[in-house]
């Protein structure tokens, strides 16, 4: 554990000390430092330059390059939060730090830079998880949300219901124009929880109710959602291997042409249309099926900026925030780098709508966004989720079994953190 | 008398390890997560009970005892044959001998760092050999049934020569005339192995058996750094669920009933680790 | 003959610790290896172990060659310095490891270390471990061990020296008694030679790697072969006077005697050792040992002489003895 949190200061410190030293030239300015996972700064480089010019003498914003991986980030700056003292005014969180950072205390709110018409701009899915307890805590820098990739050269049109995709898969595999119906997450990790999240909304169920604590995974919906995910692998619908999948290996088998569907979020498209990929120009975009008359369901990803509480510039990190998220910035990344837009008007622009065919199917998406618990336990009762429905798909058992289990490991869990009584 | 002069190492116990201990002992009857806003709250044995039925625990604790005990298996078996052979006399054995040395002095998480780069997929220079032999990727960090295996590969390099050098300390306690006698008693050198080199170095295997089982069940920085755990959380560890517990999901609570069980399961698996050296005579060869 | 060590040759890196080694022990008969620490007393004594292989030379038992015969084929009986004996097992198991590799029924051995242990007093100390045992109990387990072990040689390797001078005289009537004397020949290294005296039928002076002089101790006390026998032997150490035309002259301090028609001299030192007392006197520029009766009075200026037939002759370049004439 030590040996971590030194290799956290140090790193940190090394990466201060660094930027110190270019940001020397400009001594007089107010200094603002923000984390980000080394993909993101990477992106942001020509921003952070035009902010810095723009803003010289006054302003001197500098991104630090955190790790690539989200749980290594995530270490990295709880350990140097815990020890009280963060080097740096922002971060840039996943959706599903918020809760836990946020109740945490180490976060300030966001409230009185970012008001309702602000809010209003944004699209639908881009306004959710950024809230906790009543207050605004991340202000939304790209939008991300699970959505179903078909086949048009197998299909009209992709299923909108679970019949429907079991029938098409089905019909497809049968007739040997395709070796996998559908291909998804089912390894035991995080995108588990995220596939069958979407599931569940599909079936009309619900993981939990936050306000109260109260868990809903033994309720009819959340089996069948299981036990439909089940039947996907044990009926052939989607192979065995999915139990060990995680999304490089469904886009993978995707993209060589051997599956019929895939779940997996918007980065996959730009990957499909490149030249080594054998369905580059025969995939289209949609909602994850849903039981007639539920409304489908996407899993939000996102990433978003926060402020921390204990930084010595929040109003200069805070134009840093805006800056970096503006519509020119979001403008920018998408063209560059495509990361999705979080403004509705950006989804209509037609500059927008040249450089990509899919960007209404991905507002339609972000329209259906849905979040994982917002509870400062997600990872936790993800954890129990992820264990028993990937045992439930490599081990014989029964789907009512695997929910009630989870049902009673959550709830327990819950009791023990002090959530409930 | 003798109690007064131990008692300034009985002290230093009890500050470095029972303070600790009793602190993680009064935590787990405490909620102390994000949602009791970091404060400590009484929660009767929710904690305890949660672990009961925490399949994630508990299967860290059996990957945690496997990983213990295949590794410090393998080691004992390899130090020994190493032990024997540094300890003959032979042209350039005192290189040899600093050479063996070497993986114990490197930092854990700089070796661990260097198998991660070794076995990565597909740039790691073991995928790159099995590609050029025509072989299929072979993921070996990203497959659960054979990552635990590469963990242990890792942990045997780094420690074998640890259980070398207390051996070889324990070769060279034994009186070269021990050798000798039993030879005029008619023994051959392959007797003499079995009927006095283990038997004289019982109490340094036993003593290096017990020091590297209680390192290896605490494993931490060398799965946190190789594979942090996965895949698929196939080789976390006990110490490494407690961190996550900890510094992940910031519940201090349960954080210390995962460590202070650990701490428990190692004490039981040492103490039947005894009984059965015990009831096999083993420990008979051990001067009083 | 029965021990026989021909010409044997043993170097330890640069060091040439035995140099064309001739040694012949009797049935029956007792040869002390004495000498300095380093003179190579206990290397010859492994060599006829076999415990260490000579560069040269030849070893043979009962006229067989053992050279080539491996440590655990050549039924010796030794008794270590250390006197080697298995920590971890206790006295019986000890004695019953040897009994037990080289066969046997276990009623046939249970028989024989009873009797071991009770010949040597042990009976009591059989369940107990080497650690928990006197200096002398190990040493007689040692000794039980090598008995034990029907040799056709005896090598006793210092078996003495780990214990107090008391313990030591008392021992040695025991030795003697179990070990030597027997039908086997017996090779006892030691640096004592007071024990070698007590204890061999002959004593080989060991220097440098060969033997200096070897005979019963008799003939190295009254003809020794050089000063360097001369010195090593007989306590305490024989006066030798400065050389004079070649010649060394030596006497030994019980042959010089108070004599008022002798030289004048002038006492150095006095040590009074109850029945007898030795005296270091300055004489003609040397300075002399002197042994008397306890009762003597000694006057402040004495005076000394000694019988021309006392005394021993060397060659002041060599230090071999001149032939008397």
């Amino acid at each position: 554990m030590k040996v971590r949190r030194w290799l956290a200061t140090g790193a940190l410190a090394l990466v201060m000390s660094l930027g110190a030293l270019v940001g020397s030239a400009s001594f007089r300015a107010e200094e603002v430092s923000i984390l980000m996972p080394s993909s993101f700064t990477d992106a942001s480089a020509d921003l952070v330059k035009a902010f810095n010019h723009q803003h010289r003498g006054r302003i001197h914003l500098k991104l630090i390059r955190g790790p690539l991986n989200t749980e290594s980030i995530s270490d990295l700056a709880i350990s140097s939060l815990l020890l009280g003292d963060a080097p740096f005014d922002a971060l840039l969180m996943d959706v599903t730090w918020l809760p836990k950072y946020a109740a945490a205390g180490w976060l300030e709110p966001l409230d009185t830079w970012f008001d309702r018409r602000d809010q209003e701009q944004l699209v639908q899915g881009a306004r959710l998880g950024n809230d906790y307890d009543g207050h605004l805590y991340r202000w939304p820098l790209v939008a991300d949300v699970g959505m179903l990739y078909w086949r048009t050269d197998l299909m009209d049109q992709p299923p909108t219901t679970p019949e429907e995709l079991v029938a098409v898969a089905g019909r497809l595999v049968e007739s040997q124009a395709v070796t996998n119906g559908f291909v998804w997450q089912g390894r035991q990790y995080e995108g588990l929880s995220c596939a069958f999240l979407e599931v569940l909304k599909g079936f009309g169920g619900n993981w939990m109710d936050t306000s109260s604590y109260t868990m809903e995974l033994d309720t009819s919906a959340a089996t069948a959602a299981a036990s439909w995910l089940n039947d996907l692998i044990s009926e052939g619908v989607s192979p065995y291997a999915v139990t060990n999948y995680a999304e490089a290996e469904s886009l993978q088998a995707f993209k060589a042409g051997d599956a019929a569907m895939m779940r997996n979020w918007p980065y996959a498209w730009a990957e499909l249309q490149k030249d080594d990929s054998r369905v580059k120009g025969k995939v289209g975009i949609s909602l994850m099926v849903a039981q007639q008359g539920q409304r489908p369901g996407a899993t939000l990803g996102s990433w978003g900026l926060s402020l921390m509480r204990q930084s010595q510039h929040q109003e200069a990190a805070v134009e840093a925030i805006r800056y970096l998220t503006s519509e020119a910035a979001q403008r920018e990344r998408f063209l560059n780098n495509g990361y999705t837009p979080i403004q509705a008007e950006l989804f209509n622009d037609t500059e927008m709508l040249k450089a990509s065919p899919v960007l209404s199917d991905l507002m339609e998406a972000l329209n259906h966004a849905v979040v994982r618990p917002p509870t400062p336990l997600y990872a936790q009762l993800s954890d129990v989720v992820q264990r028993e429905l990937n045992g439930l798909f490599t081990d014989a058992g029964s789907a009512d079994e695997a929910m009630a289990t989870s049902q009673k490991l959550s709830q327990t869990l819950l009791r023990a953190t002090g959530a409930t009584p | 008398m003798t109690l007064l002069l131990a008692s300034p190492a009985l002290l230093l116990i009890a500050v470095v390890f029972g303070w600790p201990m009793l602190r993680y002992a009064w935590l787990s009857f405490h909620a102390h997560s994000v949602l009791t806003g970091l404060e400590p709250m009484a929660n009767g044995g929710a904690n305890w009970l949660r672990l009961a039925v925490d399949q994630r625990f508990w299967l860290d604790a059996g990957q945690t005892a496997r990983f213990a005990l295949i590794s410090v298996g393998l080691e004992l078996l390899l130090a020994l044959a190493i032990a024997l052979l540094l300890h003959q006399r032979w042209r350039g054995r005192g290189a040899v001998r600093a050479l063996t040395l070497l993986p114990w002095a490197l930092p854990t998480t700089m070796m661990a760092l260097g198998w991660r780069w070794i076995f990565n997929s597909p740039y790691g220079p073991i995928e790159v050999l099995a590609r050029s032999l025509g072989l299929n990727s072979l993921d070996l960090l990203s497959t659960p049934s054979i990552t635990w295996l590469v963990t242990v590969f890792a942990d045997v390099w780094k420690t074998t020569p640890f259980i070398t050098l207390i051996l070889l300390a324990g070769l060279q306690s034994i009186p070269e005339d021990l050798y000798g006698a039993f030879r005029l008693e008619g023994g051959t050198p392959v007797q003499a192995l079995r009927s006095v080199t283990l038997p004289l170095l019982l109490p340094y295997i036993l003593l290096s058996l017990l020091f590297r089982l209680a390192q290896a069940f605490g494993v931490f920085d060398l799965v946190q750094v190789l594979t942090g755990g996965g895949p698929a959380g196939s080789t976390e560890s006990i110490a490494l669920y407690a961190y996550f517990n900890g510094m992940r999901f910031l519940d201090f609570g349960y954080s210390s009933t995962v460590m202070l069980a650990g701490f428990l399961l190692l004490t039981s698996l040492i103490l039947v680790g005894t009984l059965l050296l015990k009831s096999f005579g083993v420990l008979r060869h051990i001067d009083p | 003959m029965t021990l026989q060590l021909r010409a044997i040759n043993k170097r330890f890196g640069e060091r040439q610790v035995l140099n064309q080694l001739d040694l012949d022990v009797a049935n029956g008969e007792c040869v002390a290896l004495l000498g300095a620490s380093g003179c190579g007393k206990s290397t010859a004594l492994r060599l006829i172990a076999g415990l260490d292989q000579p560069d040269q030379g030849s070893i043979r038992i009962n006229g067989a060659e053992m050279v080539d015969v491996p440590a655990e084929r050549r039924k010796v009986g030794m008794v270590f310095q250390s006197y080697a004996l298995f920590p971890h097992l206790n006295v019986w198991e000890n004695l019953e490891l040897g009994l037990r590799m080289r066969g046997g029924t276990t009623s046939a051995r249970d028989d024989r270390i009873s009797s071991v242990l009770e010949v040597l007093q042990l009976s009591e100390q059989a369940r107990q471990r080497p650690s928990q045992l006197s200096g002398g109990q190990r040493q007689r387990v040692a000794l039980a061990r090598a008995l034990l072990r029907d040799p056709l040689v005896y090598l006793l390797d210092e078996p003495m020296s780990n214990l107090d001078a008391q313990l030591r005289e008392d021992l040695r009537p025991q030795l003697r008694r179990l070990m030597i004397g027997g039908e086997q020949p017996v090779v006892y290294v030691t640096h004592d030679q007071q024990e070698a005296m007590a204890l061999a039928d002959r004593i080989a002076v060991m220097r440098e790697g060969s033997i200096e002089q070897i005979g019963t101790p008799r003939e190295l006390y009254l003809q020794p072969a050089s000063t360097y026998i001369a010195q090593f032997i007989g306590r305490p150490q024989m006066n030798l006077l400065p050389a004079q035309k070649g010649v060394v002259t030596g006497i030994r301090p019980d042959d010089l005697r108070l004599d008022p028609d002798g030289t004048p001299c002038t006492i150095l030192s006095r040590e009074w050792f109850g029945s007898n007392q030795m005296l270091l006197v300055h004489c003609n520029s040397a300075d002399l040992r002197l042994v008397c009766s306890g009762e003597t009075e000694i006057d402040a200026e004495p005076r000394i002489s000694w019988p021309t037939a006392c005394e021993h002759r060397f060659d002041a370049v060599s230090g071999r003895r001149l032939p008397s004439d």
